[in-house]
Order: C-alpha cells, then structure tokens, then sequence
C-alpha cells in the first residue's frame, strides 16, 4: 500500500509515517505546494493525506488537479483550519475524508484503513480475519458463520480495532471516535470501559477468541498475526 | 448598564427655556417700577402743565374783566364751591413765596371715604394790583391702579414671551439640533462587534459635523483594535494546532513502544489528558472567535425539536452510568432558521453542562418548546455567581476541568441569534433558560 503523506511540518510527518509503517504501508513524503503536485500527478497513490496550508499553494488546488486528471487515489484532508467550508469544499471536490488537527494517530489510521478498502473493495467489502467477518456495507458481524447483533458503537469500535490492529490505542481516542467533537465536554471517559466490556462479551459468547487485550489499563489493543 | 435617568436630568433644549424664562420674568418684572416711574412723571409733569395753564388763564381773565373786589371776593367763594380743586385767597404781598408743586391725598367730595391723589399748584398772583394765593389740585390716577395696570399688561406680554420660546424651542429642537439626535441614535444602536460600520449623516452645521468626524475617527480606530484583537485569537489558536498536532502523535506513538511500563503508560495517559484539555480550549476559542467573526454564515430551516433529541439520547449514557433522571418535555416540530452547527453546539453545551455538573443520583428537567429551551440540573447546592457565569474561563466550579468556554460560546450564539440567555437558582436547581 503506498501512501503519501503531503505535510509541511516534517515531525507530524515523521510520526503518522512511524505510526503506519507497522501495517505494510509504504510512505512517501511531500512538503510543498509544488512537490505534491508533482507527485501526485506522476504516481499513483493508495491513499493521500493532504495538509491544506502547505508552502507555495494551497491543498485545495492539489484536489482540483486530481479531479481534472480523474485520479482515483484516495484522499484525506488533515488541516489545523476544521473550516465547515473546507470541510464541505474538500469533500465536494473528491477528498474521501477529512480530519481536524490534532487527531490521535489511531484515528488517522482508521480512516485511512476505512478510504482504502472502499476505493478497493467497492463492491463487496468484507474483512475476513479467522472466525470474524465482517461486512462493512451491511454493517454486520458474522462469528463462525453466525451473526452476531452488535450496536451502532460497537460495530464502530471494531472497525477502529481493525484499522489499528496490534497497536495500543488510547481510551482518549477511543472516546474521541466515539463521541466526535462531544468528547471534548466530557471528562469521564467511563463510557468507552463500557462499550469495550459489550462489545468483548458479545464476541467471547459467539466464541471468538479474545483478540481485544487491554493495555495496563490505560488503552487497548487488537492482537492479530 | 445603568440608564441615567435621574431626576435631575432635563433635556438639552429645556435647560436655556428655563433660564430664558426666568431672565424674561426678572426684567419684566423689572420693567413694572421702571414703567410706573416714567408713566406718573409724564402724567405728573403734563397736569402741572395743566394747573399752570389753569393759572394763567384765571390771572388773565380775573384782570381783564375789571370787575370790582366785592364782587370778586363774592365770585371767588361762589367758585371755591363749585370747584373745590380750585382756591384762591386773598394774601399780604409780604407772604408772597415761589410757585410749589406738591401731591397730596384726600378724599372728593362724591367718595367721601376714599383717598384720591391730587396734584397741586401752589403759586401767587395780582389781580386788579391786590395778591392772590392760588391753589389749582387736579385729580391725579392712584399709584396702585397705575401699578397693576402696568403689571397686567406685562403679565400678559410674559405670557406671549413664554408661549413664544416653548413654540420656537420645539422648532429649533426639531430642526436644529436634529444632526444631533441623529448622530446619538447612531451611537445608541451602534454594536462594537457589528460589523456593520457607522455612518453619520452628513450636516452643515460646523459643530456636528466636527463631532461626527471625531466620533467616526474614534470609532474607527475602536473597530481596528477590536478586529485585530479578534483576528489573534484567530491566529494564534491556528498556529497552536499543528505543535499540538505533533505532541499529540509523539504520544501516540510513544504508547506503541513494546518496552513500556505500566507506571510509563499512566504518564502517557495524563499527558494525553492534558493535551485533550489544551486542545479542547483552543478549539473552543477559536470556535468563540469563529463565531465572533460572523463566520458562521450558512442558516438553513430545522427541526431542532430532532437536535434535541439525538442529544438527550447521546447523553442519556453518561447521565446512565451516574444514575442521573432525566425529565424532559421536548415540544415535537419545532423549526427554526439558524445555523445547524451553532444550534447543536448551542443545546449540547447546555445539556452537557446540566449532566457535567450535576452529582449523582441527581435530577436534569428539559423543556423544549418554541418559546424558549429550559434545562434545570440539580448540583451544588449554592447558586452560581451569574454576573462571571457566561464570561470566558470564570468556571465556578474547579473540580471538572472544562474548558471554560461553554457557556460563553452559548452566550455568543444568543446573543448573534438575538436570544436571551438567563441563570437563576431556586429549590436546588440550576436553570439556565434561553428564549427565543
């Protein structure tokens, strides 16, 4: 999988580069306006994570270049404005996503997970891994060829671990998925214990086998070879 | 902010009336005695002019008709009693003295018991080579009638003076001073953090005009400041996301270290903690700003009667998990214009408040309605100081860690949707009820 990272501040580059590298992602790096262009339109990307304010030009234009050439690498618009306006811009000019700096890396590496398997898998979207399929268009979970009825959060929280397999994940990101920009006004975060204990019951009694560990009691962790 | 309408306040234009009036009643009142004395000088120097000439007309018609001296003595007392104004008695030549004036009161004859005023000629004169003492007294108007007569009329002409100034006050009110109030109004509904600038109506009047251009100059540089001070929280909130952004990653990347302890990781964790803390407030700030800057500017038509909702049934797990009840009476289909963004910031601040600060086992009623949307929480037992309440970082409660800027983002989206915002305290609830 080849991502580029299209970022001006090479340290935020240098971790979501370190953060992916564990998941077969090969990452490129561009940090400016002109730099970008020239990569993106010469080589083909799984996904693209695009700054908006980058040095020589704005993101945007990056955007509307690709959509003039008709590419369909995937796009992730991560900029520090969170501008509604951008946001319904950037989505309306083909951008698969966007997310407001800071975001956890966990986050990032959901979404980017989410982007890629949909530009790849358009029509039939399953994650097969040992006795858990999962359909990611008709949201639901099949445990040794038995449906399992997760929620709405629940089946979200699956998805995240899937996109963040064996790598430990913060309760602060987690609440953060799970309640968007709410969690901001909550200091408990309690609720994710909770929704972590559901969604570990309903897997153990389908009989799968326990993948989701928790992590010195601060985060979580999906183990998958 | 305190009107200052005291009692002692008066307009601008009454205040000269006032003193017009007063200086028009000092001299007319003035011009009562000053009238008075130069009227009874006229009149008394035109009847002394009279008695002379009553004088030389009997001194020269006794002389001419050469009658003889019994039977002008005869005619004399004849005369004395017909006309008592006039004497004429027969003296020594050597008592002779200067013609005298004088005035003097006495009753007439018809009104015996009321005192009129007399002028008198006091003068000698020869007739037929014999002297004469000849008094002429004329009836002279009283001082008191002549007094009130003047003092009617000035009256009467104080009256038309005041009538007169209230009439040309008003015109001049209305058409004079009128660059004025205009300029005042202006100033009255003029709103710092309006973007809508100030324009003063132009004027020919020098005065005015130097007053509106010093106000429009003051203003101006009040709206700079203000715009660039407003543009800063911008900024620097931007600026502080990208080293945000990078903490954070730092972080949670270094969660991934295969080496770390469980003391390590509970590090971590604070920190992230702390950095969701100073992300949270910059977000907020720059969200406050935001919206201060009018950049929310998309209104659409929306049941927020459904926003309402979908945020009770986010909360309802967290007020769950604290044994908190939630009553609510949520008025089903209200639509109302406005900013979807705002609106929803605007009911989950509130409502987040109410389940934030509430304790446990505690009690939040809801009442949703088109006229207004009310949340009352139980919580502290104390009311809250509402005069710091909506202002940014006054958090009056210092054992959750907010960002302190939920409820002055509430206030920001009241007051730019022209709502009313209010915070009362009463039989252990905290209410907060905006009206829309």
């Amino acid at each position: 999988m080849k991502i580029i990272i299209i970022e001006d501040e090479p340290e935020l580059a240098k971790s979501i580069a370190d953060y992916l590298a564990s998941e077969n992602y090969l990452c490129e790096f561009a940090t400016s306006f002109h730099e970008a262009l020239e990569k993106v339109t010469t080589y083909e990307y799984n996904c693209i994570l695009l700054d908006l304010m980058l040095p020589g030009g704005d993101g945007m234009s990056i955007l509307e270049e690709l959509k003039k050439q008709n590419k369909q690498d995937g796009v992730i618009i991560i900029s520090a404005k969170n501008a509604l306006d951008d946001k319904i811009k950037g989505l309306h000019l083909g951008a698969d996503d966007y997310l407001a700096k800071p975001f956890h890396l966990s986050e990032l590496a959901a979404r980017i997970y989410s982007v890629i398997r949909r530009r790849q898998f358009a029509n039939a979207n399953i994650i097969q891994q040992n006795e858990l399929q999962i359909d990611l268009l008709a949201k639901t979970l099949l445990i040794h060829n038995t449906p399992v009825v997760l929620t709405k959060k629940e089946f979200g929280l699956l998805l995240f671990f899937m996109g963040n397999k064996n790598r430990v994940i913060s309760k602060n990101a987690l609440a953060e998925h799970l309640s968007g920009d709410l969690a901001d006004m909550l200091d408990n975060h309690d609720f994710v214990y909770a929704h972590i204990k559901n969604l570990k019951k309903k897997l153990t009694e389908a009989g799968c086998e326990n993948y989701l560990k928790t992590v010195y009691g601060t985060g979580y962790k999906w183990e998958n070879d | 902010m305190a009107q200052a309408t005291n009692g002692k306040m008066t307009k601008l234009l009454n205040t000269p009336l006032k003193v017009f009036t007063l200086y028009a009643l000092v001299v007319l009142a003035g011009s009562i005695p000053a009238y008075y004395y130069i009227v009874n000088r006229i009149w008394l120097s035109e009847i002394d002019m009279h008695n002379k000439f009553v004088k030389r007309k009997i001194e020269k018609e006794l002389n001419t008709i050469a009658i003889n001296d019994t039977i002008l003595a005869q005619n004399i007392r004849l005369w004395s009693h017909i006309e008592p104004g006039i004497n004429l008695q027969p003296v020594a030549e050597s008592t002779r003295k200067n013609d005298s004036r004088y005035t003097v009161m006495k009753s007439t004859v018809l009104h015996s018991k009321r005192l009129n005023r007399f002028r008198g000629l006091s003068s000698y004169l020869t007739i037929n080579g014999k002297w004469y003492h000849l008094t002429v007294e004329t009836n002279v108007e009283e001082t008191d009638e002549v007094i009130s007569n003047i003092a009617f009329v000035t009256i009467g002409f104080f009256i038309l003076l005041v009538i007169g100034f209230i009439g040309l006050n008003q015109r001049i009110s209305a058409k004079l001073w009128q660059p004025f109030y205009n300029t005042l109004n202006q100033i009255k509904t003029f709103d710092l953090s309006s973007r809508v600038p100030i324009a003063f109506e132009k004027t020919n009047i020098v005065e005015f005009e130097e007053l509106n251009n010093s106000l429009q100059k003051l203003i101006d540089k009040n709206r700079a400041t203000y715009q660039e001070q407003k543009e800063f929280t911008e900024n620097a909130s931007h600026e502080l996301q990208t080293p945000l952004a990078i903490i954070q990653s730092k972080l949670d990347l270094l969660l991934q270290s295969k080496s770390l302890t469980a003391n390590e990781s509970e590090i971590i964790e604070a920190a992230h903690k702390a950095l969701a803390r100073t992300s949270r407030i910059n977000k907020n700030l720059l969200l406050l700003s935001k919206i201060e800057n009018q950049q929310f500017v998309d209104t659409e038509m929306m049941n927020v009667s459904q926003l309402v909702t979908d945020s009770l049934a986010f909360l309802a797990e967290h007020s769950e998990t604290r044994n908190i009840v939630i009553e609510m009476r949520v008025e089903e289909y209200v639509y109302m214009e406005g900013n979807r963004i705002l609106l929803e910031i605007l009911i989950n601040n509130l409502l987040m408040n109410a389940v934030r600060h509430n304790k446990d086992n505690g009690l939040i009623r809801v009442d949703f309605s088109k006229q207004g949307f009310i949340v009352a929480n139980t919580g502290i037992s104390n009311a809250l100081n509402e005069a710091s309440l909506f202002k940014r970082f006054s958090s009056s409660s210092s054992q959750t860690p907010g960002s302190g800027l939920g409820l002055a983002i509430v206030k920001q989206i009241c007051s730019r949707y022209h709502w009313q915002i209010g915070y009362s305290f009463d039989n252990g609830f905290h209410t907060f009820s905006t009206s829309f």
